[in-house]
């Protein structure tokens, strides 16, 4: 079967992704072996979506909400990943998306640590949304704000949240501007701690968790606002930046070419050189000397979208706070590597909240 | 790369298997990978396995419990594929063994639903090793057992338990004869209900399960020996057989060769002739119908170890069957899996709480 570049692209760049946030590795290769073409990627993902989420109703209506939960957090990546990159047909990508956002909502109550959707007051009476989760029989524990990058989602970070909601910290995963529920509205912006400030006062106002004790936990493009955000948000106790670009200009050339796609519609730039200019803000220059709480840098050295060296050299720019996990075999979020660093990043959360 | 047959029927045939059942996708795809020969195979897997339990070993150090019950639970898993047909080289295969039971009973009071590793008495004096895990907060839960066929493990068994659990329901892994822990001193067995039969006055000697509400569920033989015991232990209340052969010796000829080895190893025979002989008893002509209890039947129409007119036969003749036929499932289903483990677990629940 021939293949399409970018279907190709696609699967190169991401396949271990797919499966490690919750794409049932049969699925993967039936759906992408069967898709030739960029143009019925969204759609191909969004009928596994489909079967997925008509299990889930079934379950849900005979009663067993474990398998409902089950069925629909599967329904919820599937119709995500076919609309991650899919910019070039905006219809389809929302269509996908309210499916993302209604199927994992469904599941919410049912899973092995339920939550809620919730409703975050940000600037200018806009609304950020987000999902808390919280561990069992903890009263007012610790939270862990997981924020997604350029392509992913709160409701991609499920399987990210289970670590730490077993570690027994709370998760409150979120879409900030240009991202799931922010990305039809709301540019994506470089100085991300403003909706983490958002995020912290929504915390502050809960009875149930313990606001004093907030870390946050970033990937790929969220691998550059989990530092900008520990920068200038003093709240934040710790911080994890798992493969974010230093500087995203140098290398916007080499990036697959719906990544840049995805970049110029979610920016809200009409031209590439539009976007290259928006993002020549997107730069940790000066930045990096400003964070005061503990730092975990992670980067895998066979990164082909984020050079591995902007890790160094945010790590070279905090010596005070920052440690580099740096995997040899690691590849862009080192997620074809999970039980090196998941496990591994949510022990050294929990350490650092408990200090 | 070329791989010999061996390493090709390996990946052919049980893909699926190894991610469904706890190997993460990438250690599968890098290890099938680097090996060409099949006497490298074990080799490959244990030193992955090895990598996953010096994690465990690091992560339980530091008393990061939760980190060190992942990493034994994977290093248990690769040990086990890597021995799991590897019976030219018993030597290899035992230490393999070995491991897979000591890092699993490592992880053990780590897991989301923490067990035991239990020794049950069996006749002749002799012991049965099972693992019992129960759902947090349920008094006297009911209890699945769980009988592996002839290539898997309680170990491996792992996930499948988390199903049950999840839904309040206990389990009871158990190594059978011919079975991991029972492999190499007994050979397989025809009449399973034997050996289950000692793991139900087991549970009935413990106070803190439901002995009365028992379910069983086998995959592969496994489910064949699940509709055996159905038919002879009448304390179980509920059957599922996951692809289970009707009648063990009509596939043995069309079976990889790899697979044939391991049923001469486990059988105790001393060549495929006396394998097919001796496979004459594992029949269920007789048997079946004599099923009384709610007994679900999963078959895979692409099935290629186990053709799927035996699963239907089973259903036909066993009077209390249903039948779940996949038209797209491969030996076991793996290749489907939400398409009936969520779907077994809510059914078994069911027939439980009856």
């Amino acid at each position: 079967m021939a293949r399409d570049e970018l279907v190709q692209s696609a699967i190169d760049n991401w396949a271990p992704r797919f499966v490690a946030n919750g794409i049932d590795s049969n699925d993967f290769q039936r759906v992408s072996n069967s898709v030739e073409r960029w143009d019925d990627w969204c759609q191909a993902w969004s009928e596994c979506g489909a079967m997925h989420e008509q299990m889930g109703e079934q379950a849900e209506a005979q009663g067993h909400y474990e398998s409902a939960a089950y069925h629909y957090f599967h329904a919820s990546m599937a119709y995500h990943f076919g609309k991650f990159l899919f910019v070039h047909r905006p219809q389809e990508l929302r269509a996908a998306h309210d499916h993302v956002v209604s199927a994992y909502k469904k599941g919410l109550p049912y899973y092995d640590y339920p939550g809620e959707h919730v409703a975050i007051p940000y600037e200018g009476g806009a609304t950020m949304y987000g999902i808390l989760r919280k561990p069992w029989h903890t009263p007012k524990p610790p939270v862990v704000i997981l924020v997604p990058g350029l392509d992913s989602v709160k409701e991609e970070m499920h399987t990210y949240g289970d670590d730490f909601l077993r570690r027994g910290m709370a998760v409150l995963a979120i879409d900030g501007p240009g991202q799931g529920e922010m990305e039809f509205d709301h540019a994506m912006r470089f100085d991300y701690e403003v909706p983490i400030h958002y995020a912290i006062d929504y915390l502050e106002s809960r009875p149930d968790v313990d606001a004093q004790r907030v870390g946050l936990m970033g990937v790929s493009l969220g691998g550059y606002y989990a530092p900008r955000a520990a920068a200038f948000e003093p709240r934040l106790k710790a911080a994890i930046a798992n493969c974010g670009g230093y500087n995203f200009i140098r290398r916007f050339s080499h990036l697959p070419g719906h990544t840049r796609a995805a970049f110029l519609y979610r920016i809200k730039a009409a031209s590439e050189a539009e976007a290259i200019e928006k993002l020549s803000a997107f730069n940790l220059e000066g930045v990096m000397e400003k964070i005061r709480c503990p730092l975990l840098i992670i980067m895998g050295r066979r990164d082909r979208l984020v050079p591995p060296e902007d890790a160094e050299r945010m790590a070279a720019e905090a010596p005070e706070v920052a440690e580099l996990w740096m995997f040899e075999d690691g590849n862009h979020v080192c997620n074809n590597i999970i039980y090196k660093h998941r496990p591994q990043q949510a022990d050294w959360m929990r350490e650092k909240l408990s200090e | 790369m070329t791989r010999d047959a061996q390493v090709q029927s390996a990946i052919d045939n049980w893909a699926p298997r190894f991610i469904s059942n706890g190997v993460d996708s990438n250690d599968f795809q890098r290890i099938t990978n680097s090996v060409e020969h099949w006497d490298d195979w074990c080799q490959a897997w244990s030193e992955c396995g090895a990598m996953h339990a010096q994690m465990g070993e690091r992560a339980e150090a530091r008393g990061n419990y939760v980190s060190a019950a992942q990493h034994y639970f994977q290093a248990a898993i690769s040990y086990h594929f890597g021995k799991y047909l590897f019976v030219h080289r018993p030597q290899e295969l035992r230490t393999a063994h070995d491991h897979v039971v000591a890092y699993y009973q490592r992880a053990l009071p780590y897991f989301d639903f923490p067990g035991e590793h239990v020794a049950i008495p069996y006749e002749g004096g002799a012991t049965m090793y099972g693992i019992l895990r129960k759902p947090w907060h349920t008094p006297k839960p009911p209890v699945v057992i769980m009988a592996p066929g002839l290539d898997s493990v309680k170990e491996e068994l792992h996930i499948y338990g988390d199903d049950f659990l999840r839904r309040g329901m206990a389990v009871l892994a158990i190594d059978g004869p011919g079975q991991g822990e029972m492999e190499f001193e007994y050979p397989l067995r025809p009449d399973y209900e034997v050996p289950v039969s000692y793991a139900i006055n087991y549970l009935e000697s413990r106070p803190d399960v439901n002995a009365a509400r028992v379910g069983l569920m086998g995959v592969s033989f496994g489910g064949q020996f699940a509709v055996r015991a159905a038919a002879f232990e009448h304390r179980l209340q509920a059957a599922i057989e996951n692809c289970g052969p009707y009648n063990q010796s009509l596939n043995f000829k069309n079976r990889p060769s790899i697979s044939r080895a391991t049923m001469v190893h486990r059988l105790k025979v001393a060549n495929e002739d006396e394998a097919i002989s001796r496979l004459q008893h594992f029949n269920l002509e007789g048997v079946a119908e004599k099923v009384t209890c709610p007994l679900l039947v999963i078959q895979g129409r692409k099935d290629r170890l186990v053709p799927a007119i035996q699963g239907e036969r089973i259903a036909a003749e066993a009077p209390t069957a249903e039948l779940w036929l996949f038209e797209d499932g491969n030996h076991v289903c793996n290749n489907i899996p939400y398409k009936h483990r969520p779907q077994q677990a809510d059914w078994m629940r069911e027939k439980l709480s009856v």
